[in-house]
């Protein structure tokens, strides 16, 4: 069990936009976040990294809650954030650098893993320039570059796929399937549900705070027989249901 | 962790110097010197005029004091993306927080024994005090601006017992106690409370040190601190890391709803929203507004007032040039099927509002210091509005044309 989110009741300030999630995310597993604008879904992930605590429930990772050990807990993560955010003043080799140190990664061979990312998400004559003048596409894929670096157990992606040619959306699905196989747990938010449908193991559906609904895409159509085969028109309907209720 | 948060502080020392030396250049501190001898002169001036229990003595006292240990702020040189890239070494962060922490507190110290040093004259005219005494409060005062940096500390985790951040308490309260037990009951008492909260804030400190840490709350702190550092140098030169803040300004919605929803109009429009609501510019004018009417006012005389309103008149215009350009980043601009003769008109006609508005306040403060002398009187009125005629509608348009040639 990697990610345990149990009754989270949680938000910004008083009031709570989180009322009672509790999903979990097991070991080699990639799980789909979904959710309309404004459901919660990167409130939830700002919970899981620990910039917001809970108002009430828990959130373990590999059994360890951030306030039992900040360190054990911290040190497991990776996450991509939805707005790629980088450092102004330093190069894309200095981002690399800085992301092997807070990692505490063995120089020589993060660097050749890192030459492979660069090389495969086109960013290997890059190394010298800023990341700040980048494109979003391409600072998006520094961000993945770095998490993907780090041999993090769970791996927090919010949103990965705006911005990101087609290309790019493939290796980084190569990228998390290869991590899924060595056992990571990958929790991932997003809006393209037929890529979610494709690569997820399980979906976390959203709505208003509350978790709608969970399981794989055949439980899923089996909950829900009438209303459709793909997760867009399972989610669809849900959605407008949840809207009229 | 020590070694990132010494290499900021070097590029952050660095950027400081960069911005001091063009602040202090060599006009600047020497009119520094005058005012500040000017000023110590009239302080021991004024200290002869006082005695021993003057009622006001203490009260103005702690409220200096007061003032003093707000002066010195947590400097953390956090940056926005930490959270992503330093998000597997959160429990590491304590330790470049204490550098930061210890960088902080020796400023912030030494600003406090420079005002105990302009204070201690004052206290030993108007109160009886010992040697002792003057000494104890300072203790007493550097402690309470350590306990103030402590809650600042404190501030950037998530804590359990939230009053240990408390910013009333550790900044205003706390403080205003202690020093009123210094000056009104006794002076080794207000220490012996610093030092109750001294420990405390320092035991404290083993609980919440192993908590997470408030990200968002410690980017914000570090951006605001920031910003205000920028803002200061802004006074003096341009800061481009400095990003216009913009504010509603509902009361101006008057003037701004006048104007028609046409076509042309597109660029009064953005011109008209733009320089009310930036902050920059509508500061800028604002002002030199403000500083103008107060030189106009306290000057006598028949040509000097004419020149310098006309001198002021210019210096604002000329300010408000940069800002014709400064939609021209945006794409919107590009896109809108309107064609751009109307845009320098747009400009003008903003200009010729705002500088009027400047030349009715400029003449009637004249008028009203000078109003006997007929020269002065109608010199003002008629040169500035020659002037501001000429500067709208035949300086502007050539300079507008060269900046854009370089541009």
């Amino acid at each position: 069990m990697s990610l345990e989110v149990s009754n989270l009741v949680g938000g910004y300030s008083q009031v709570p936009v989180l009322k009672d999630v509790s999903f979990d995310v097991k070991d080699g597993e990639l799980v789909g976040l979904i959710g309309l604008n404004g459901a919660g879904k990167s409130t939830t992930i700002n919970h899981i990294i620990g910039l917001l605590t809970p108002f009430k429930g828990s959130i373990k990772i590999n059994g360890t809650t951030l306030n039992e050990d900040v360190k054990k807990y911290k040190e497991q993560i990776a996450y991509i954030p939805e707005q790629p955010i980088v450092y102004k003043e330093l190069t894309l080799k200095e981002h690399l650098e800085m992301t092997m140190l807070a990692y505490n990664l063995d120089q020589d061979e993060s660097w050749k893993r890192a030459h492979k990312l660069l090389k495969l998400f086109r960013l290997d004559n890059k190394l010298d320039w800023f990341p700040d003048n980048f494109s979003k596409g391409m600072r998006q894929k520094v961000m993945i570059v770095c998490a993907f670096l780090t041999n993090a157990k769970l791996f927090i992606i919010d949103e990965p796929f705006l911005g990101l040619d087609p290309l790019a959306v493939n290796d980084l699905l190569n990228l998390i399937s290869e991590r899924k196989k060595q056992g990571a747990s990958i929790l991932m938010s997003t809006h393209v549900l037929d890529t979610a449908q494709r690569y997820c193991d399980r979906f976390v559906l959203l709505h208003n705070g509350r978790v709608r609904t969970e399981g794989t895409i055949e439980e899923l159509r089996k909950l829900f027989p009438e209303a459709g085969d793909s997760l867009n028109d399972i989610y669809l309907t849900l959605a407008r249901e949840g809207d009229a209720s | 962790m020590k070694q990132l948060f010494r290499q900021r502080l070097t590029s952050h020392l660095k950027e400081m110097m960069r911005y001091l030396r063009l602040v202090f250049n060599d006009y600047f501190v020497l009119a520094l010197l005058f005012v500040i001898g000017g000023l110590g002169y009239y302080y021991s001036h004024a200290l002869k005029q006082l005695h021993t229990g003057i009622w006001w003595a203490p009260i103005l006292i702690i409220g200096v004091l007061l003032v003093s240990v707000q002066l010195g702020r947590f400097a953390t040189l956090i940056q926005a993306p930490d959270y992503v890239f330093l998000l597997p070494r959160e429990s590491d962060i304590y330790n470049y927080l204490k550098s930061g922490y210890k960088y902080s507190l020796s400023i912030a110290l030494a600003i406090q024994v420079l005002l105990w040093i302009i204070l201690m004259p004052f206290i030993q005219v108007t109160m009886h005090v010992t040697a002792t005494d003057l000494y104890v409060l300072l203790a007493t005062v550097l402690l309470m601006k350590t306990v103030w940096l402590n809650a600042d500390f404190a501030r950037k985790y998530h804590l359990q017992n939230r009053w240990l951040s408390n910013r009333l308490i550790f900044r205003l309260v706390v403080p205003i106690i202690t020093f009123a037990l210094c000056v009104y009951v006794n002076y080794w008492l207000g220490l012996a409370l610093a030092v109750i909260a001294l420990i405390v804030s320092y035991f404290s400190r083993q609980k919440w040190a192993a908590r997470s840490l408030d990200w968002t709350k410690m980017i914000a702190d570090e951006n605001s601190r920031m910003h205000t550092v920028y803002q200061f140098f802004n006074l003096f030169t341009d800061v481009p890391t400095l990003q216009g803040s913009v504010k509603r300004r509902r009361y101006v919605d008057g003037i701004l709803n006048r104007i028609k929803l046409v076509p042309k109009n597109t660029y009064l429009y953005l011109y008209g929203h733009g320089i009310v609501r930036d902050n920059e510019m509508s500061g800028l004018y604002v002002r030199l507004l403000v500083i103008g009417t107060l030189f106009l006012v306290f000057i006598k005389g028949e040509m000097l007032p004419i020149l310098l309103s006309l001198l002021f008149v210019y210096l604002i215009g000329f300010q408000m040039i940069p800002f014709y350009f400064h939609f021209s980043d945006n794409a919107f601009v590009h896109v809108y099927p309107i064609t751009n003769q109307y845009q320098l008109m747009s400009f003008q006609k903003v200009l010729l509002y705002l500088l009027s508005t400047v030349g009715v306040v400029f003449a009637i403060a004249v008028v009203a210091v000078n109003y006997s002398n007929l020269v002065t009187v109608f010199g003002v009125i008629i040169g500035e509005a020659v002037e501001i005629w000429a500067f709208i509608y035949l300086y502007l348009p050539k300079r507008l044309a060269r900046s854009e040639r370089v541009r």
